[in-house]
């Protein structure tokens, strides 16, 4: 059943439509809820939440723009409402959506030419430095760099300008090296304890 | 050209990242090991991030299971009508010239009846009664019809009626077991529908 058929026979409460609707899309959702909250029981909850709304409002789906992105921003407000819930209760406003405005850009001194991230990035390290971002800049970098959605496309998802999305990307993307830098330097210093104890061992 | 600083190379490092590259940042980067190893980190983290993105999950079953039931208490999907295995076994519609509401309410009293059913022998008896007087209102308001469809009707009756004897009779035999009194249930729920089914069709007039 082509998606057209589907998206008509469901606005007549079509089960088999529902469940094609589901099929089509359902991995592409999951994966999003799944990377910007990292609980695949969270995810679960989240793509049921996302699906419901979107078949609560089929009805008013007139195509103006294409199905997917409609969905992609029902699923990504879905998403971002729980993750603000959860963050407002740890942390304030501001920090959750510009944490690099008082230093007036992006930093840069968080490593230097001697300690790279190139080729040092695992995606243990990955998913937790995403997991500290705040929701905003989380949510354009999964749905750049890993969704592979396009700037336009993002600003149609998240409401915003395209400038917005290039600028909280570049934001995000400066905050994981950060993170990252900094689980480097913590690998690091525990290799040196860990020389540090044994030599100590051999000369005790 | 004045020679750029650091701080100035932030703000090309966004428009470098997508692609745009201004002759000063160029010539910026080419000096400056710092800077160069920021754009090597953005882009080492795009990389791994890109790397990712082929790996897409699947959403477990349970998902649109629980989905459906939803939409479905909601009202919002369109359910298929339930048909009855006696409906399959009767394909020609029954249409019976008067048919009994009152029984219709009966065998849906009966079926709340039989959820609380234990399988006591007092129990079996009363829903036995029930049934045995709603069967023959139903024979008497077939009086009539095609007779290939009233021998189609007596021959799963008396299939049913076969079944249910056969629970009855574990039952009693091990009136202890669990399955033995899930299955006795089941046979009089298959009864009390095709009983039911048969009274609907006739009140609806299919």
């Amino acid at each position: 059943l082509p998606e057209a058929e589907a998206i008509r026979l469901a606005q007549q409460g079509d089960t088999a439509a529902f469940e094609r609707i589901y099929q089509l899309h359902s991995r592409r959702v999951y994966s999003l809820c799944l990377r910007m909250v990292g609980n695949a029981a969270e995810a679960e909850d989240l793509t049921q939440e996302a699906f419901l709304q979107l078949f609560r409002k089929i009805h008013t789906f007139r195509g103006e723009s294409a199905f997917s992105t409609w969905l992609h921003r029902l699923a990504v407000n879905v998403v971002l409402m729980r993750l603000r819930k959860k963050t407002l209760a740890e942390t304030s406003l501001e920090e959750t959506t510009e944490p690099d405005e008082e230093t007036g850009g992006p930093r840069k001194d968080v490593g230097g030419p001697d300690l790279l991230l190139t080729g040092s990035i695992d995606r243990v390290n990955l998913e937790r430095a995403i997991e500290q971002l705040p929701p905003g800049y989380r949510m354009v970098f999964v749905l750049h760099d890993i969704q592979g959605y396009e700037h336009n496309e993002i600003a149609e998802i998240m409401d915003c300008s395209i400038g917005n999305s290039k600028s909280q990307l570049h934001k995000a993307r400066t905050r994981l090296r950060e993170l990252l830098h900094e689980t480097l330097r913590a690998k690091s210093r525990e290799k040196r304890e860990a020389a540090r104890s044994e030599a100590a061992g051999h000369d005790g | 050209m004045t020679k750029m600083e650091c701080r100035e190379f932030d703000n090309y490092a966004e428009q470098w990242m997508e692609g745009e590259r201004q002759p000063e940042a160029a010539a910026h980067i080419e000096t400056c090991a710092a800077c160069r190893g920021l754009i090597a980190d953005l882009e080492a983290v795009r990389a791994a991030a890109a790397a990712w993105a082929s790996e897409e999950a699947e959403p477990p079953a349970r998902v649109w299971v629980s989905l459906h039931a939803q939409l479905e208490a909601e009202g919002l999907i369109r359910t298929e009508e339930k048909v009855s295995w006696f409906a399959r076994l009767f394909p020609m519609p029954l249409r019976p010239a008067l048919a009994d509401l009152a029984l219709l309410v009966l065998v849906a009293g009966l079926v709340t009846m039989q959820s609380e059913f234990r399988g006591t022998p007092r129990a079996m008896a009363a829903l036995e009664s029930e049934l045995s007087r709603v069967e023959k209102s139903v024979v008497q308001e077939m009086k009539g019809r095609d007779p290939a469809v009233i021998a189609s009707y007596r021959k799963n009756l008396a299939i049913v009626d076969n079944f249910i004897a056969l629970c009855e009779k574990s039952v009693r035999e091990n009136p202890q077991n669990d399955l033995a009194r899930e299955y006795l249930y089941g046979a009089y729920q298959q009864k009390a529908d095709l009983l039911g089914t048969m009274l609907e069709r006739g009140v609806i007039g299919e």
